[in-house]
């Protein structure tokens, strides 16, 4: 569940974001659409905890982050979020079970929840990459560079779901790939969060995405700071 | 994962961009070990040399001069001092004894040393040990050599071979005294010191066989006498026009003889037996060491003869003085290596620093805090200077046994390869730590920058 109340959200003087009430249900599933610069990105990095609004509350299951430090936000964020962006979304060094598996060695639920699937982290992250029909045992010991950037989405939701946070925000995933794979991947991210009750906030400027889901906001519908007056 | 291990996957995927970084450091850490190394070993090779000798008396030189023939065989003495006065010396009450000692000879290129019995009655090195034998024993017959250590080895001589002396330094020298070869009566165990390079005979023999090369003998070797010689040495028949040199056959001076036959040269000269004017150097024992500075002071202002008298102890700590100088020049060079090769790491990491902003960011939305980002450059450049560290030991290691052996045939100075000492890994441990602190830099700009950034991956 998240809950934004009263948020005003100024970045060097200039207002940004000033969102008056916004809630997205558990294992609800929204399409936020904006265009760039409409101010998504402060949006996501709001809900997620790497800065706070001036004024008002992010309120995301029930907590309060707000009222949290900063790493204790970094930890909350660890344990309940799931990202998923645009590309590049693997650590080039880190090969493709360790990107999975990364979300974990930074939450200790995560990883508790992951070892209740398999054996092991890697087990899980196998497990993961099979139902998103990347078969493990031909590209497990590749770097990521050499996948392609379909796989590579992919796998970004593997570790978007690795140990079920109960939100994943997906930034943009759709926008690298072509029209055809853009159905498949919000088709199979969909199915995924279905089945671990995940709640779903999917932003993009893609309305052709829009029909895939029951609710659709526009971002500026909900931010009465305009468009135009944000840089 | 942790961060660390995370930098060092992330390090071990630009190993080649960090190849000159690792070398560059390596090397400067091989540098300044090295030098430390070989100054440590150096002084303590040096130190071992000699001990137990209060006092060496040579003609009036200036002490480094005089310590480094007379020790170290490096060099040679300009003049010579009396014979006589070593034996005035001798006759001091408070001199415990002196052993004389006279160089000038080689023989395939290592030196000669003439003293009497009382060199291994008295000589000491390492902290008071006496010259042993593997073979054989001290000189009884005025022809008789001893052989260091090496000498045997390297020449491949055993106990009763004959051998023949040459005139001068040179490995290759024309003239040989080679109516006059010496058996070999005895082999020294090895002392890693420059006696393991020597050959030490009687003073009478040196005597004889340069009053025989000046033909003061009037004797010329016959025939018979070299008849049962096999080898001929080209070199030395090429010489052989040469008036001065004889015009028989000759033999390889390295050859093996068992049978050491006396000649006639040798028994004229045993009949003389006279001992030589001139030497090049005293060693002087003395038991009383409140003595030492008075008896060097009398032989010092004595004015029969001008001589010098050194305390070989003060005089190697004045040689390491000298070399002080040397060592702290090494020591700034390679200490600003170390700095510039950090610094290449550190140019490399703030490079990065602009090119990672997405890898950062990634992080952060997985849950890392700007600090634990911080703590990845940090760990990042530890290992850089990890690797390097090791890196450079092992190339020290490896230059040491590379050079260990050149350093000892040419120089004849034993690098005792060790393992590295506190103080050395001290130095090590100081440069990582360097490595760290200027780690914070950058680490603390993508600190910042990831507090700005957030998870805006667009960048």
């Amino acid at each position: 569940m998240i809950e934004l109340n009263n948020m005003q959200f100024s970045w060097k003087e200039t207002l940004i974001l000033n969102i008056e009430y916004f809630k997205i249900e558990a294992n609800e599933k929204v399409f936020i659409q904006g265009s760039s610069g409409s101010g998504k990105s402060t949006l996501l990095n709001l809900i997620a905890g790497v800065i706070t609004p001036q004024t008002g509350d992010v309120i995301i299951n029930n907590k309060h982050l707000s009222t949290m430090k900063s790493a204790r936000r970094d930890n909350f964020r660890a344990n309940h979020i799931g990202f998923i962006f645009q590309q590049f979304n693997l650590i080039p060094y880190l090969n493709l079970i360790e990107n999975i598996i990364l979300p974990c060695k930074f939450s200790l639920s995560r990883k508790e929840k992951a070892l209740k699937y398999s054996k092991s982290l890697e087990e899980e992250a196998i497990r993961l990459l099979s139902n998103l029909g990347i078969k493990a045992s031909s590209v497990l010991k590749r770097g990521v560079s050499e996948l392609s950037i379909g796989q590579q989405q992919r796998v970004a939701i593997a570790r978007a779901l690795i140990g079920s946070p109960e939100i994943i925000i997906a930034d943009e995933p759709t926008s690298a790939l072509d029209r055809a794979h853009k159905d498949a991947f919000v088709k199979m991210l969909f199915d995924e969060c279905e089945k671990e009750n995940i709640t779903l906030l999917f932003v993009s400027h893609d309305e052709s995405l829009k029909s895939h889901f029951k609710r659709c906001i526009s971002l500026s519908s909900i931010n009465s700071v305009k468009p135009e007056e944000v840089e | 994962m942790s961060i660390f291990n995370l930098a060092f996957k992330s390090i071990r995927s630009r190993k080649t961009t960090f190849l000159l970084t690792f070398i560059s450091i390596a090397l400067s850490v091989m540098l300044l070990l090295s030098v430390q190394m070989i100054k440590k070993e150096a002084n303590s090779g040096f130190m071992q040399t000699i001990s137990g000798t209060d006092l060496i008396v040579g003609p009036k030189s200036s002490q480094i001069e005089l310590l480094l023939y007379s020790v170290f065989h490096i060099g040679t003495p300009n003049t010579l001092m009396e014979y006589k006065s070593y034996e005035k010396i001798q006759a001091n009450p408070d001199v415990t004894w002196a052993i004389p000692i006279s160089l000038g000879d080689s023989h395939k290129g290592y030196k000669v040393v003439s003293t009497n019995e009382n060199f291994f009655k008295h000589y000491s090195f390492a902290n008071g040990k006496k010259v042993e034998f593997t073979q054989g024993k001290v000189f009884e017959d005025m022809f008789h050599v001893v052989l260091g250590h090496e000498v045997a080895k390297k020449l491949n001589y055993e106990v009763g071979d004959n051998i023949v002396l040459s005139h001068g330094d040179a490995e290759v020298s024309f003239v040989h005294h080679d109516e006059l070869p010496f058996k070999v009566s005895g082999i020294i165990k090895p002392t890693h010191t420059p006696i393991d390079k020597t050959l030490i005979v009687t003073l009478h023999a040196m005597e004889a066989i340069h009053t025989d090369s000046h033909k003061h003998f009037m004797l010329r070797p016959n025939k018979k006498s070299q008849e049962h010689n096999e080898h001929h040495d080209e070199k030395h028949e090429s010489a052989e026009d040469n008036e001065e040199i004889h015009d028989e056959e000759h033999h390889d001076d390295g050859h093996h003889e068992k049978e050491f036959k006396e000649n006639i040269s040798h028994k004229l000269a045993k009949k003389l037996k006279k001992l030589p004017r001139k030497i090049s150097a005293v060693y002087v024992g003395i038991d009383s060491k409140s003595a030492i500075f008075g008896i060097q002071r009398k032989i010092n202002n004595n004015t029969q003869e001008p001589l010098s008298a050194i305390i070989p102890a003060l005089a190697v700590q004045d040689l390491w003085d000298f070399f002080d100088i040397v060592q702290i020049t090494l020591n700034i060079i390679s200490v600003l290596v170390v700095f510039i090769g950090l610094l290449g790491m550190l140019s490399l990491i703030l490079m990065g620093v602009q090119h990672r902003r997405k890898e950062m960011a990634i992080l952060r939305s997985i849950g890392a805090t700007p600090y634990d980002i911080g703590k990845l450059i940090v760990g990042e450049a530890a290992i850089v200077c990890a690797i390097s560290i090791g890196l450079g030991v092992a190339f020290l290691y490896v230059a040491l046994f590379i050079v260990s052996q050149p350093l000892y045939d040419t120089y004849g100075f034993y690098l005792q390869i060790q393992p590295l000492s506190l103080q050395e890994l001290a130095i090590l441990a100081l440069i990582e730590c360097c490595a760290i602190l200027i780690s914070f830099i950058p680490a603390y700009q993508i600190y910042k920058r990831s507090l700005i950034d957030g998870m805006n991956t667009q960048i």
